[in-house]
């Protein structure tokens, strides 16, 4: 696991508008231009925050760049958790 | 000779930017820190500083892991924020006091501190958030230094004091007329992004608070000497205790010690205090 290539992705959409519309669009256009291996990127196609920060991702990359990553932020900590979320109706 | 004036160290939040957040709050603990920080405005206006030096860190927005230094200073003719929009913070733009920024550097690098250095710094919510409420006019020359206290491994804390330390002395042997004042801005203790992310330990908050102010730094210098440790009970955001810990290393030994608030405060997500040094 490259951690700091998966970190320096998450800076990127932190930083980068056009980059996370095609985070959110495009996922395998993005991951060319990153060094990632196939786990990484599975985890983060399915968007598994929990994996990625038990395998020493920085969490503070995490939790700023959920929003970009198309994911509610009311939705993180149940994320980071691996909890259900419902929200009814 | 210049002179140390006053010193300030409190959290940062970038909540604290939005008069929406501050809403968010329960009456007693926004009017406690509304409080502490209209006493801690009070105290830099009354000081009447020619310059602010900033012990602040980062959250990825001016450093990354492809190059990234354990005290950074700010050297150029202003520093510009913040480094990523958001959180209702303004566009500003403060002018360095580069003469002293320079002389820090320079007495760094021939003294024992390799400062890394930046000419187009930029200020990051850790100044700006706080400063919104204690600088609103933002006409305070600057010294800003970043701390690494957000990417493991950091330098610890007793480093970072001494760094402070450090500071403070060069700013004694500035040969100028000039009156300094010192921010640091940080933790308490709050996690953000891991599984706890929410929790704060009040307790200590507290205790570091009362070793600070008791002036037993070494209490805590020694206890969480690895950051690990220090992680362990205050959270990745506890890390940011660094910048209190430099500015209580540049303070002289007669300035006097205050907290003025602290407050557990779950809606921000952080242990929330404020605290002074100054003549009094």
């Amino acid at each position: 696991m490259s951690r700091y290539q998966v970190d320096k992705l998450l800076r990127d959409i932190r930083r980068d508008n056009q980059l996370a519309a095609r985070f959110r669009d495009d996922i395998e256009g993005v991951f060319a231009n990153y060094k990632l291996d196939s786990e990484e990127r599975d985890l983060l196609r399915r968007w598994e925050i929990r994996e990625l920060y038990d395998r020493g991702v920085n969490p503070l990359l995490l939790l700023l760049a959920h929003g970009p990553a198309g994911k509610q932020m009311r939705d993180y900590g149940a994320a980071m958790n691996r909890m259900t979320v419902n929200r009814g109706g | 000779m210049a002179e140390i004036v006053a010193g300030i160290a409190c959290s940062h939040v970038p909540f604290m930017a939005s008069e929406e957040n501050w809403d968010r709050l329960g009456e007693p603990e926004r009017n406690n820190l509304r409080t502490g920080f209209q006493r801690a405005r009070e105290l830099l206006d009354e000081s009447r500083p020619d310059v602010l030096i900033t012990f602040a860190d980062d959250h990825f927005d001016r450093c990354f892991y492809d190059n990234l230094p354990a005290f950074l200073i700010g050297v150029g003719e202003e520093v510009a924020g913040p480094a990523i929009a958001g959180f209702d913070l303004p566009q500003v733009r403060v002018p360095i006091a580069g003469e002293l920024a320079r002389f820090i550097l320079r007495e760094g690098l021939e003294g024992g501190v390799d400062f890394a250095f930046s000419e187009e710094l930029a200020l990051d919510h850790a100044e700006m958030a706080p400063m919104m409420h204690l600088t609103p006019r933002w006409d305070i020359p600057m010294v800003p230094i970043v701390v690494n206290a957000f990417a493991p491994p950091m330098p610890t804390l007793k480093r970072c004091f001494d760094v402070g330390g450090f500071v403070g002395a060069c700013v004694r042997r500035w040969p100028h007329n000039m009156r300094v004042a010192f921010l640091g801005t940080g933790g308490l203790s709050h996690w953000v992004g891991p599984p706890e992310t929410g929790k704060i330990n009040e307790e200590f908050d507290r205790w570091f608070l009362d070793r600070l102010t008791g002036g037993r730094i070494q209490d805590i210098t020694d206890r969480y000497a690895r950051y690990e440790d220090l992680e362990a009970v205050a959270g990745n955001g506890g890390h940011e205790i660094r910048d209190w810990l430099a500015i209580a290393g540049a303070m002289p030994a007669w300035m006097q010690p205050r907290v003025l608030a602290y407050e557990p405060l779950k809606a921000w997500l952080t242990g929330t205090g404020i605290m002074t040094w100054s003549l009094q």
